[in-house]
């Protein structure tokens, strides 16, 4: 076998550790081994293993051990069930997202500090208003930035824009500003 | 071959060596996952359908791609020999999942190396723009671009609640991963890493060592980066992690500043007993090798060892794994036979280059 940790010499020594209740076990060479009391174990593994999460957090899907328990939601497009999904912590297809939708905010919630919703980029094809909207909505938040960085040149170029793209709204609305 | 340029000991033009606080941010990553509408994702697809979606991926690249003067070349992976994966993965321009190559699959290089476009990952597309130093907004601009262009000819799977939607839930919204790779020795032998570390993370941002594949910080290197990608626009998580990265490079200037006050000669030792290991051994383990690397590139910023050019020292740090070495070498080697090639290739490099001064033209 070879090390765990230098994938490069025989491994020569088995470390176990604990942490957070989980048993690990690690196969290292003697030099590895060493050098492993310095070692933070916070680095161990991908903070984000992110099956493990999701099972932690909905136990009751999880029991594959009782028959009786019907799977509540069949992806149509991939066939994917919730507790398929729970057990990858991977989505099969887009059709994914909504079919398990009703579980998602939780998720999400719990995933991304309580967000559940983007905020971001939209793909130009996708709905020129949405994007427009959305594009409004970023500026008003650079803006705001700007204003408190006390940058006022760039927050009145900015406010430009924003009137620009409100303009090319149809019937467009500056809700206030 | 093509794809044998990027496989030659030459460092990527994002290990060079520019911009300010370069000393301590060593380079930045942005990664954009996105996927197509009419195929399902990776965990689900079919080899028929893996297929397909490298065609129509790798098509519009190769084709569009020149409107944003990319001349990307395509490699297919499984058709790539497991070494040759492996030096991809180590210089950083495939993920070690992709090198596994369960399914149809390929990677779209640009000529220098900066943008890597990976096709059938844990998504459909990742869209990979490496820069050399400290330059999120702009490596992040190179990303967009390019999303922006394929965006275009492919339809992606875009929801309106949700966003870009992947594979992975941790990914959903803007599927953007942003990171910044930075050299922390003098927070590492303070200890003062462990208290920065979880104060960081409850801030939505997430720091790990960073070297290679399950390695841990190995060489005072950590990688910092978003862990947020739904709620918070792009520029809201650049600007963010821009924040966060400057704070962290002036606790290390501050934390470089007190020891060298504190005690400079044990310091200076320690430096230049790591500058004469990388120079004089025979044999060099990685971990060695690293640990080195980094006390002599903090020797390099503090100004004790002067007459050494630091983009070798970035090159070397790729140079330096298993498969390159065996790239490198021409032949598989043991790990015995790795420590021998390893010492030779530093005295080559450092002794050859810090006589000849030649810069940084080597890219």
């Amino acid at each position: 076998m070879i090390c765990d940790q230098c994938g490069e010499r025989p491994a020569s020594v088995i470390v176990k550790q604990t942490q957070q209740g989980q048993l690990t076990e690690r196969h290292l060479c003697h030099i590895c081994a060493a050098g492993n009391q310095s070692i933070n174990i916070a680095f161990e593994q991908d903070p984000m293993a992110i099956h493990q999460l999701l099972s932690n957090w909905f136990p009751a899907q999880q029991k594959t051990i009782n028959p009786v328990r019907k799977e509540v939601a069949v992806c149509p497009t991939c066939g994917f069930t919730f507790t398929k999904f729970l057990e990858l912590g991977k989505f099969g297809c887009a059709s994914c997202y909504d079919t398990f939708e009703p579980h998602l905010v939780e998720i999400f919630k719990r995933l991304h500090n309580g967000n559940i919703e983007h905020n971001g980029k939209i793909p130009a094809s996708y709905g020129n208003t949405l994007k427009i909207k959305k594009d409004i909505e970023e500026l008003r938040k650079q803006m705001k930035t700007s204003v408190e960085g006390e940058d006022f040149e760039k927050a009145a170029k900015l406010r430009d824009e924003i009137r620009v793209l409100n303009t090319q709204l149809e019937g467009g609305v500056s809700n206030g500003d | 071959m093509a794809i044998d340029r990027f496989l030659r000991p030459k460092a990527s033009s994002w290990m060079a060596n520019d911009g300010e606080n370069v000393d301590i941010a060593m380079s930045t990553r942005i990664r954009l996952a996105r996927n197509l509408n009419d195929f399902q994702f990776p965990y689900a697809f079919s080899e028929d359908e893996a297929l397909k979606v490298d065609k129509a991926i790798s098509a519009v690249l190769l084709d569009k791609g020149r409107e944003l003067d990319y001349n990307f070349t395509h490699i297919d992976i499984q058709e790539t020999p497991t070494l040759e994966r492996e030096v991809l993965v180590e210089k950083h321009l495939i993920s070690p999942y992709l090198a596994k190559g369960q399914h149809s699959g390929s990677v779209l290089l640009s000529n220098n190396e900066e943008l890597s476009i990976m096709v059938n990952e844990e998504d459909h597309l990742r869209i990979q723009s490496l820069q050399s130093g400290f330059h999120l907004q702009e490596a992040y601009q190179v990303a967009h671009q390019l999303d922006s262009l394929l965006e275009k000819h492919l339809s992606y799977a875009f929801h309106e609640k949700f966003g870009y939607l992947t594979s992975c839930p941790t990914n959903t919204g803007t599927g953007m991963r942003a990171s910044v790779m930075l050299h922390l020795p003098a927070l590492t032998m303070s200890h003062q890493i462990n208290r920065i570390i979880p104060a960081i993370s409850r801030l939505g941002m997430v720091v790990r060592g960073s070297y290679g594949e399950g390695s841990e910080a190995l060489g005072n290197v950590y990688q910092i980066s978003n862990q947020l990608t739904l709620g918070k626009s792009e520029y809201e998580i650049l600007q963010d992690l821009q924040n966060m990265t400057e704070q962290i490079i002036q606790q290390e200037r501050r934390a470089r500043e007190a020891i060298l006050n504190n005690s400079p000669v044990v310091l200076e030792d320690r430096i230049y007993r790591s500058l004469g290991t990388l120079t004089h051994s025979r044999l060099l383990t990685t971990e060695e090798a690293a640990t080195c690397l980094s006390d002599v590139r903090l020797g390099i910023d503090l100004k004790m060892i002067k007459d050494m050019d630091m983009s070798i020292l970035n090159e070397l740090m790729i140079f330096m794994q298993p498969a390159f070495l065996q790239q490198y070498s021409n032949k598989p080697l043991q790990p015995k036979e790795r420590d021998f090639a390893r010492a030779r290739l530093f005295r080559e490099r450092l002794n050859r280059e810090s006589l000849n001064d030649e810069g940084e033209d080597f890219v």
